[in-house]
């Protein structure tokens, strides 16, 4: 194996969205017949590569080869006809259609005024259905099956179109013990019978189990390939976290702070049925900011949901400023000094097509018009104040918010929470997406607001980020809180944490 | 960045289609005047006030509705049954008028209701809700005057209403204008509107931000409701007559009014005052034909090519940037191949 | 591989059900008024109802596809017209025919690109067209009928032959779109479309173009309906049509097919279009008076709406 050409290359790969690096030069290949793994922390660019792998996105500079064929263009069709294949965490099957008819209409090539072929379908979907160990019949409608089961049908109608390199973005994440090691059979089945799988996984003992190589990805480059076989677990976590620190935290609070006047928020065995998160318990004082690190569906966002009564939560006690309460809805919380700003900025965080001074408002509209009338004056009052503390750049309080560039859309999200005047702050991946200077901005607004007394909890993927901007770092892993760390702490502790492997 | 691009573009835009729609407000207003001979005098001009309150009171209902993303077909039903039940009221039932109308308006706020809670708590998709109200609201009201009665006969103090002047306006039009100045001022200058506004952009970001948006969806269903009652009433009044007919067609000719005033049917960005226009622009228009002596069909294929355009011109400018970008990319990968 | 019990009775939910609906309806009307089931008249009213059936066929094609159309009435009523100036010019049935059909082509294919190419909603344009054509219409005929010449009622038949024809044609008009829907590729792919229009998109399935397809074939199937009205009378209404998009919807949305495209059938169609065909007479016979009849169909729809809505929250549909 070792003498054939790859199947797959990347040279030297650069992409970047904007003022965004996404990709600042991966090399990558895969061979025939191999598994390589995939390795890197959130945001290290390895959505990125696989758009790229797809024809998604076209790179900036860099080559691409398919079989020895360098390519100077690819798009979607060309890479589906070239064999390359991802099955991505959320499956683009038809909801109402049966698995058979997606199967088909996805391997049937144009769709035309010839009948279709049903038994033809049924046959082709058992087999393929059999062939990667889906215990679904092919009529039942994809509405109907778990997360898991359309994972294979997407990796069943993968093989039907004869891909050669199949992309598996965290293919496991939701599946049982049982349904995992159906995989990795169906993963060894693959490269057993020639195809290459890219294999992007988080956790370690998969790929010391499944992968042949593993290269880690570390801020939009590949920082190293191995084989498998020459590197160990602590390898592997030193090369995905270690780099110089060139990013200054603001200093981080005192401990005297902590433990004047009790916690400002408390949660007891804080559990929520629909999150996936359970017995999840910490505290955190006025002043503090507690971060909470952890991988991607680890379930910090689901327990944010659950303190701001998005998605109530449905065991344990929470406990605001010594009394304990029933959050069941945004209002209530807003009501107890709760502020949530949310992951998705574009979505959740603010409102796009509406002016910055209308989301800086939108929140306290009965305690900034009172009576329910629109008073511009204060709105543009507070929203001008807010442009100033936060540093927001835009074109005018008036501007759409969906002008502005991320970092200053952050900054309209934060302002709109800020203006609430809270007590307990949680803010979601707050620098995801931003410039390097917003972000510097936001980390500094962020210290200050913890001086100012305000309960701090920052959910962020970013290690050094949590780690630099944390009085204490919380870590969660399949929905629970596996450790709480000090600030400060070593990245591979964190990491290690986070992968769920004992320290 | 495509994003800000639009939204800047459509915010002056949005400027820019009420002042095309007044101009072109006026150019009837002109071209008729100077067509036809008593177009332009006060009488017609009150004549064309009094034919465009009921259907100007549904479109001005109708527009929070729309601004949510919502759509409401039952205006026009509704209205029938609330003439009818108001009639019902007044004769059979014997019951004074000032009640009759307090009752009638209350119905209207139930009949909304109706819709309101199959919208807002069963989650059903409004179109389909307001089409089944659209039949059963008209159904009952042709189950309560078994498909013939008529309720007539109502005394000159309420007919004064539809069909007289009062200091000299005709008298349904200072009703007219202080609704539409509350809703005016309920969607431009309170939170109601903000936060509908809001909902319809993003209904789960503004659920994000703590605004009730069930209770703001329901609202402004229920608005609706007691609005066509007001304007069965007044519709009642002007025709001296209650059947069950009543208001047959008015909500298309709403949803058109509100849709060329500049509201966009995906909700978030539209007026009150943008539907004041298209509901002028479309009465002036079916006043202005008989006048200039044209076939008076005109003004429904006018006002269809009207609508097309409307809607064409906020779609056109993403158009022209999509072809632009997909021209960009090609000449990109051009470079890059050679 | 197991396959789950009761799979096909849970899939077939709502379509069982209306069925059932449907036959405890006419087990009453048996029962209770057996005169519902007598030979002439009920031979008439499948002829009258007959093009209405084909409309909803069409109907249900576009909202399998995510779509709405409320012009059709209006389409339904330009092609009756022009169907009958043509066969009064002396045009030759089939010829007449076929051109009107062709003509309902073109009107669908204006919606089709305004929708499909231009992406505007669907709702705002159909209002759009259908005020223009109906007031078009309103406009060229003044509300004057156009006499058909001799002959062309009933195709030269009897009256009695002339609406057994017609109703074979509307039966094998429906059976074949439901065919087509079933198991032709093309057919599968709007139910795609309308489920998940961007997995369509990325699978390479086209879209628009199915879309547009979808609403030049409502229109084909409008004129066709139109012609089948048209004969059955001695002369042409220019206000045929009038309400009939929303009946066709009523019928659709009763018969289970999901106002969110991709899902339903047009057997379950087919029974909700029956049971609301049998209100009107039904009730003459059960000697309701007929003014209640529009209530009740409205009861029926918001029913079938609210049932619609409560089966999908169970299974976490948004």
């Amino acid at each position: 194996m070792s003498g054939a050409p790859p199947i797959l290359a990347f040279r030297n790969l650069r992409k970047s969205f904007g003022a965004v690096r996404a990709l600042r030069g991966v090399d990558f290949d895969v061979k025939a017949g191999e598994v390589h793994a995939l390795l890197g922390e959130n945001g290290a660019g390895k959505s990125t590569l696989i758009k790229v792998a797809t024809g998604a996105h076209q790179p900036d500079a860099g080559t691409i080869e398919i079989g020895g064929e360098a390519l100077g263009r690819l798009d979607p069709a060309g890479a589906r006809r070239r064999g390359i294949a991802c099955i991505y965490q959320q499956p683009a099957l038809f909801p109402d259609l049966s698995v058979e008819e997606n199967i088909g209409l996805r391997l049937e090539g144009r769709a035309g005024w010839r009948r279709v072929d049903w038994k033809e379908r049924r046959e082709r979907a058992k087999e393929l259905l059999q062939r990667v160990g889906a215990e679904v019949a092919p009529d039942e409608e994809v509405r109907a099956l778990s997360m898991p089961e359309q994972q294979l049908v997407e990796i069943a109608c993968a093989l039907g179109a004869g891909a050669r390199v199949i992309i598996m973005d965290e293919p496991t994440a939701s599946l049982t013990r049982r349904e995992q090691e159906r995989l990795y059979g169906i993963v060894r089945d693959l490269r057993g019978a020639g195809v290459a799988v890219i294999y992007i996984s988080h956790r370690l003992e998969e790929i010391f189990t499944l992968a042949d190589r593993v290269t880690v990805l570390r801020d939009g480059e590949s920082v190293g390939t191995r084989a498998v076989s020459e590197i160990d677990e602590a390898g592997l976590i030193r090369l995905m976290v270690g780099r110089e620190i060139t990013h200054l935290y603001p200093p981080r609070g005192d401990a005297s702070r902590a433990g004047s006047g009790g916690p400002a928020l408390s949660l007891q065995d804080v559990g929520c049925a629909e999150g996936g998160v359970n017995g999840v318990s910490f505290d955190v004082a006025p002043g503090e900011v507690f971060g909470l690190a952890g991988l991607v569906g680890a379930g910090r966002t689901e327990l944010a949901r659950a303190l701001f009564g998005l998605t109530p939560a449905t065991a344990g006690r929470i406990v605001v400023g010594g009394r304990e309460v029933e959050i069941r809805s945004p209002r209530d919380a807003m009501a107890l000094g709760i502020a949530y700003v949310p992951e998705d900025r574009r979505r959740h965080g603010v409102i796009l097509e509406m002016a910055v001074e209308e989301n800086t408002t939108l929140a306290i509209h009965p305690k900034i018009f009172r009576g329910g009338w629109l008073r511009d004056g204060a709105e543009r009052a507070l929203a001008n104040r807010m442009i100033g503390q936060l540093a927001i750049k835009t074109a005018g309080p008036e501007a759409p918010a969906g002008s502005l560039s991320g970092g200053n859309q952050q900054k309209v999200a934060l302002a709109r929470w800020l203006a609430t005047e809270p007590k307990i702050l949680i803010l979601d991946e707050p620098t995801q997406g931003v410039d390097v200077g917003a972000k510097s901005e936001i980390h500094r607004i962020i210290r200050e607001l913890a001086n100012e007394g305000l309960a701090v909890i920052l959910i962020s993927s970013d290690l050094p980020e949590v780690i630099g901007m944390s009085d204490r770092i919380g870590v969660m892993r399949g929905g629970r809180l596996t450790a709480v760390l000090p600030g400060g702490a070593a990245a591979e502790e964190v990491m290690s944490a986070a992968l769920g492997r004992n320290a | 960045m495509s994003a800000s691009v639009k939204a800047s573009q459509k915010s002056r835009g949005w400027l820019r289609h009420e002042t095309v729609l007044l101009v072109l407000v006026a150019a009837e207003w002109m071209y008729f005047n100077s067509v036809g001979a008593r177009f332009g005098t006060l009488d017609n001009t009150f004549d064309i006030l009094r034919h465009s309150v009921e259907i100007g009171l549904l479109a001005v209902a109708m527009t929070p509705i729309i601004l949510t993303g919502g759509i409401d077909l039952s205006v026009g039903s509704l209205l029938g049954l609330c003439a009818v039940c108001f009639g019902k009221l007044w004769r059979d039932a014997g019951v004074p008028l000032p009640v009759a109308v307090a009752g009638t308006l209350a119905l209207g706020a139930l009949a909304g209701g109706v819709n309101a809670t199959l919208i807002t708590r069963l989650k059903l998709p409004p179109l389909i809700v307001t089409l089944g109200t659209f039949s059963l609201f008209r159904g009952v009201a042709e189950a309560i005057t078994r498909g013939v009665d008529t309720f007539t006969g109502f005394p000159a103090s309420f007919l004064f209403w539809g069909q007289e002047r009062w200091l000299g306006i005709p008298a349904q039009a200072p009703v007219f204008v202080v609704v539409v100045v509350a809703m005016w001022l309920l969607v431009h200058r309170m939170t109601f509107g903000r936060t509908v506004r809001a909902i319809g952009f993003s209904a789960e970001g503004a659920r994000y931000a703590g605004v009730p948006v069930e209770r703001r969806v329901a609202t402004a269903y229920v608005l609706a409701g007691v609005i066509a009652a007001l304007a069965a009433i007044i519709y009642t009044a002007r025709l001296g007559q209650a059947k069950a007919d009543a208001g047959t067609g008015y909500e298309l000719f709403a949803i058109t009014a509100v849709v060329l005033g500049g509201t966009s049917i995906f909700g978030g960005r539209g007026s009150v005052h943008g539907t004041l226009i298209g509901v002028a622009a479309i009465a002036v228009l079916n006043n202005g034909l008989v006048h200039a002596r044209l076939p008076r069909e005109a003004a429904g294929v006018l006002t269809g090519g009207l609508l097309v355009l409307a809607l064409a011109s906020g779609v056109l400018p993403k158009l022209w940037s999509d072809w632009r970008a997909r021209r960009a990319i090609v000449a990109a990968a051009e470079k890059t191949v050679s | 591989m197991a396959v789950r019990g009761g799979e096909g009775v849970r899939r077939y939910f709502r379509e069982l059900s209306v069925a059932a609906v449907l036959g405890l309806v006419l087990l009453l009307l048996a029962v209770v008024a057996p005169a519902f089931f007598s030979p002439q008249p009920l031979l008439s009213l499948a002829a009258r109802e007959a093009p209405t059936l084909v409309v909803i066929g069409g109907m249900a094609l576009v909202i399998l596809g995510r779509q709405i159309d409320i012009s059709v009435g209006s389409q339904f009523a330009v092609c009756g017209v022009a169907f009958g100036l043509l066969a009064a010019e002396g045009m030759a049935f089939p010829l007449a025919a076929i051109v009107a059909v062709l003509f309902g082509g073109l009107l669908g294919a204006v919606n089709g690109w305004l929708i499909a190419g231009l992406r505007l909603p669907s709702i705002v344009v159909t209002l759009a067209t259908m005020v223009a054509w109906r007031e078009g219409l309103r406009w060229w005929r003044q509300g004057q009928f156009v006499d058909l010449p001799d002959g062309v009622q009933w195709l030269g038949l009897s009256q009695g032959g002339g609406q057994v024809l017609l109703i074979a044609v509307a039966a094998a008009l429906f059976v074949a779109l439901a065919i087509g829907l079933r198991h032709l590729a093309v057919g599968r792919v709007v139910y795609a479309v309308g489920s998940d229009e961007e997995a369509a998109r990325l699978a390479g399935l086209k879209p628009r173009a199915v879309t547009f397809g979808v609403f030049v074939a409502m229109g084909v199937l409008a004129a066709a309906a139109a012609v089948m009205n048209a004969v059955q009378s001695p002369q042409v209404d220019p206000k045929a049509g009038t309400g009939l998009e929303l009946r066709a919807i009523a019928a659709v949305v009763v018969g289970g097919v999901s106002i969110s495209g991709g899902r339903g059938t047009l057997w379950g169609v087919l029974a909700g279009a029956l049971l609301l065909a049998c209100v009107s007479p039904g009730l003459t016979h059960l000697h309701i008076e007929a003014y209640w009849s529009r209530a009740i169909e409205g009861a029926i729809i918001l029913l079938a709406v609210v049932a619609e809505g409560l089966r999908s929250r169970k299974e976490g549909r948004s």
